[in-house]
């Protein structure tokens, strides 16, 4: 009886044992892994180095000059999403099957294929600006109209979402100061410019004389109506998300803008 | 006999792998945490008790207390009696948890996919996730740490936005206004 315990007591030692020379062995063939270059990193557990990475917390809240209208569009806005498009996309969504609008969404975003196309060109990335090239012809066929995402679901080529807010970004302007727009939400002056460059390019704007001949919409009232029902669409099919978000704000207005800061740094990274 | 049978056990919680990952087992680790977090979501009850499970699992590799911390900023955490920072921890962390079981309803049997760790800041390490489902994409970074060998998750980075970050600019732009105790009011207030 006596052994069996020393045998147990050998067993977890060992597998303990075992179980770091796996670890070390394990990191020494992989060499070309970055992550496992230094095995032992010092542990650091000292609060300066993590103040780097958040940056500096009196500096970076201060250039805000709009603060005061942003906070009012932004309860306007936040009003306008709970009493109106909530409860219409809720009715919607209701009436009309996920698979319905799913597909109109895929239709949508198909006809956005100039504004994806544009911007790849426009950052150099040709390979993503083809593949959107593929996936136009191949959903707007197989995929008839574009209401189905073969490409995608057959063929695995993601889309490669890019607007000129993000061209404007990767060519090094700043983003400037933050603006909430009605009915649009958060942007900055930045992203403001990139919302104009793309309406050109977008088929379902009207943008009157200027307009490239594909444009689909042949007055402002279809153009607003075309938008409402994008809008209504989409949120058709995220419901609960901005509540759910919401819930996390002490204080809401901030807490947008510095999640679309954030948000739009990382896309003009990628 | 006894002292054998207490041995034993002793060698047994000896031995047990800390609750914290090594570096090598961050992706693995964090993989079979993810998994269980998956089966507790498909199970069909209240929010709250998957919440409860869930945050079970997870609870272990998260360091709260520099969460706290670095949402606050270094130099208004050292101005504060040990008794404030107790407090705002404990609010500050139930907030964290009552926003992730809120989240909960929006999980629709999407499958994650894992894209390895990758260097971070200063010798940190993320590992890399997507959520993907029907529609978009998100990603999901958790942001790992160095405490003395056992790497804790410090930070979660969804679509590019930094948890803390959101937290630590909100608190910096109510202090600029307000004191610490009504700080610690509007944390209450606002579920």
């Amino acid at each position: 009886m006596d052994k069996l315990y020393i045998v147990v007591i050998a067993f977890f030692l060992n597998f303990s044992f075992a179980d770091n020379n796996i670890t070390f062995s394990s990191c020494k063939t992989l060499d070309s892994n970055e992550t496992c270059k230094d095995d032992i990193l010092p542990p650091d557990t000292n609060s300066s180095n993590f103040e780097e990475e958040f940056g500096d917390t009196n500096k970076s809240a201060t250039f805000d000059p709009f603060e005061k209208y942003n906070r009012v569009m932004t309860s306007f806005n936040d009003k306008l999403y709970v009493n109106v498009l909530d409860p219409v996309a809720r009715g919607y969504s209701n009436t009309v099957p996920e698979g319905g609008r799913v597909a109109v969404s895929n239709f949508i975003k198909n006809i956005y294929y100039p504004v994806r196309f544009s911007n790849n060109v426009l950052q150099f990335k040709f390979k993503n600006a083809t593949k959107e090239t593929g996936r136009f012809i191949v959903n707007s066929t197989f995929g008839i109209l574009g209401f189905f995402d073969p490409a995608k679901t057959n063929l695995g080529w993601e889309e490669s979402n890019e607007d000129f807010g993000q061209t404007l970004g990767f060519y090094g302007l700043p983003e400037g100061p933050h603006i909430v727009w009605p009915f649009i939400g958060p942007s900055n002056l930045r992203d403001t410019f990139g919302i104009v460059g793309d309406t050109y390019l977008n088929p379902l704007s009207n943008t009157k004389y200027h307009s490239i001949n594909y444009k689909i919409p042949q007055n402002r009232l279809q153009e607003a109506g075309i938008y409402s029902y994008e809008k209504l669409n989409q949120t058709s099919l995220h419901l609960g998300e901005y509540e759910s978000i919401k819930k996390d704000a002490i204080d809401l207005y901030p807490f947008l803008r510095d999640a679309y800061t954030q948000n739009r740094i990382e896309k003009i990274k990628e | 006999m006894k002292n054998i049978i207490k041995l034993a056990i002793m060698a047994l919680l000896l031995s047990m792998p800390a609750f914290a990952f090594k570096q090598n087992d961050i992706e693995s680790g964090m993989k079979s945490k993810i998994d269980k977090v998956l089966v507790v979501l498909k199970k069909k009850e209240s929010n709250t008790q998957k919440g409860q499970q869930i945050i079970s699992v997870m609870d272990p590799v998260f360091d709260y207390n520099l969460m706290s911390k670095l949402s606050l900023g270094s130099n208004t955490w050292s101005s504060l009696s040990p008794n404030q920072q107790k407090e705002f921890m404990k609010l500050f962390v139930a907030k964290l948890k009552q926003s992730y079981i809120d989240k909960l309803d929006l999980y629709h049997n999407q499958i994650v996919v894992y894209k390895g760790v990758k260097p971070y800041q200063n010798g940190r390490l993320q590992l890399q996730t997507e959520l993907s489902g029907k529609g978009e994409t998100y990603k999901i970074n958790y942001n790992f740490y160095n405490n003395n060998g056992n790497w804790l998750i410090y930070d979660v980075v969804l679509d590019g936005v930094s948890i803390v970050q959101t937290y630590r600019q909100q608190f910096a732009g109510i202090l600029k206004e307000k004191n610490f105790d009504q700080l610690l009011v509007q944390l209450k207030t606002k579920k």
